[in-house]
């Protein structure tokens, strides 16, 4: 099941040669994009239910890279053109067991229009973005993800290392200029544990120990909240852009679903005067 | 083959230093493998083939094999919210009989008949039928179904080590269940 960073670096060096020995020979469409497809609609209706989400229009994109060096840390960036319009965005990994990784409502102070995070990716395959707009329709966007075994890759060191320093945030702010969008990076050190992962010296799965909740907020106003799951990488890091109306702070509250709950304001250098 | 004494006594101290992190040197145990079934593999399997992905499609092209998935069954965390969406899905080779826990080094009397009986089926109780057996890398589930199928007497036994992972990288994968006989197998079994 499981494939650490170790195995996939393994994993690489036998694929290549059978690749190169196989003529890369890419099956044709067939069952498996039907069956994609058939998964995305009860996924679908789970989550939306009877919504109608548009496809191939332009409210949302997904970019990934299509193989993933790294399957318990595939970056995926989520670029909104009509940032103006977007209520909330969730991000799905239809393969992977608990499919539904994220979910962001963006609040007055939020600038949508690109979020950066780190996801686990469980086997090859669709990913999906869904913008709710404010109009309350749904449009979607997919890209279809290499990487195995994200889910359950250890993380290469004990629980107890894993854990330290659990709920530390740090925050790097971009250029600010006034009145101009600005870009932060959020860092918070949690192991995110999926309970798909095996302690190897124990042989015993490590409780899934994950943040489901992050509320980010400018001075009064919010930025965005983000329900997590499982298939959120460990430390998560969240890129996103918010308007710098007043002096702030910015704060960031994160909840995990043991109970963990952590608080911390970001004192903002004024951009203005 | 490499299977010079001192290699291969190289091979068990390095085995005995670090089992979990030595992709080299590791030996077919004289039974079935009774460890952690997620580890580093043998290379070999006595008695059997050891192929790749461009191998099993031209089996599967040439000599419609048998192929059994000893993948395990995604197993739900504890702790997950209720009324999350916990949805795993399995994709494998098209066409496979996916028998969880049959790859398990330990199975009992009953399982054991359970396998027999469903593999004789599946091959029309022909042994000479090409059966291939896999999961994901590093994966000695299908290491121990391929050696309990040679000792069963099937003399086209093949081992795919790569398994699912190196298969999806260049081929069409299926949603498969669990083979539903194997699954009613009686309960006293190992495995899952």
């Amino acid at each position: 099941m499981a494939s650490s960073r170790r195995t996939t670096a393994l994993l690489a060096g036998l694929i290549l040669p059978t690749l190169l020995a196989a003529g890369s020979a890419h099956a044709a469409a067939g069952d498996t994009d039907s069956q994609r497809a058939e998964r995305w609609g009860e996924i679908k209706q789970q989550i939306f239910g009877d919504a109608k989400i548009q496809s191939g229009g332009k409210a949302v994109k997904i970019d990934a890279p299509k193989r993933a060096d790294d399957a318990s840390l595939v970056p995926i960036t989520l670029t909104v053109p009509d940032k103006d319009n977007v209520a909330e965005l969730s991000l799905i990994i239809d393969d992977n067991p608990t499919p539904y990784a994220a979910h962001f409502v963006f609040g007055p102070a939020a600038d949508p229009s690109e979020l950066k995070l780190r996801v686990r990716v469980n086997n090859y395959t669709d990913v999906h973005a869904v913008a709710k707009m404010k109009d309350g329709t749904f449009q979607e966007a997919t890209e279809y993800v290499k990487a195995s075994g994200g889910c359950s890759a250890p993380m290469g060191m004990s629980d107890e290392e894993a854990m330290q320093g659990m709920g530390d945030m740090r925050m790097k702010f971009g250029e600010t200029q006034p009145g101009k969008p600005v870009q932060a990076t959020l860092m918070i050190r949690h192991p995110n544990f999926s309970g798909m992962q095996m302690n190897q010296v124990t042989r015993d799965y490590t409780p899934a120990r994950y943040i489901q909740k992050i509320t980010v907020s400018y001075g009064d106003k919010s930025v965005f909240t983000m329900d997590g799951d499982i298939s959120i990488s460990a430390n998560p890091v969240i890129n996103f852009g918010y308007l710098p109306d007043g002096a702030g702070p910015m704060k960031v509250t994160a909840t995990d679903n043991q109970g963990g709950h952590w608080e911390k304001s970001f004192p903002v250098r004024s951009a203005s005067n | 083959m490499l299977r010079l004494p001192i290699a291969a006594a190289a091979a068990v101290l390095l085995v005995a230093a670090a089992p979990a992190d030595s992709p080299v040197g590791v030996r077919e145990p004289d039974g079935y493998w009774q460890g952690a079934l997620h580890g580093y593999t043998p290379k070999t399997l006595a008695g059997a083939t050891v192929v790749d992905a461009a191998q099993v499609a031209r089996l599967i092209e040439e000599h419609k094999p048998v192929l059994l998935d000893v993948s395990e069954v995604d197993r739900k965390p504890a702790g997950l919210p209720p009324g999350g969406l916990w949805f795993p899905v399995h994709r494998n080779i098209p066409g496979s009989t996916w028998l969880p826990g049959a790859g398990d080094g330990d199975l009992d009397a009953a399982a054991q008949d359970a396998l027999k009986a469903r593999v004789a089926d599946l091959t029309g109780g022909d042994l000479e039928r090409p059966i291939v057996t896999y999961c994901h890398p590093d994966c000695w589930g299908s290491w121990n179904l391929g050696k309990r199928l040679v000792t069963l007497g099937y003399r086209k036994v093949h081992w795919f080590p790569q398994g699912i992972d190196g298969w999806q990288d260049g081929h069409d994968t299926a949603v498969s269940r669990p083979d539903p006989s194997w699954a009613a197998r009686p309960k006293a079994t190992a495995g899952q």
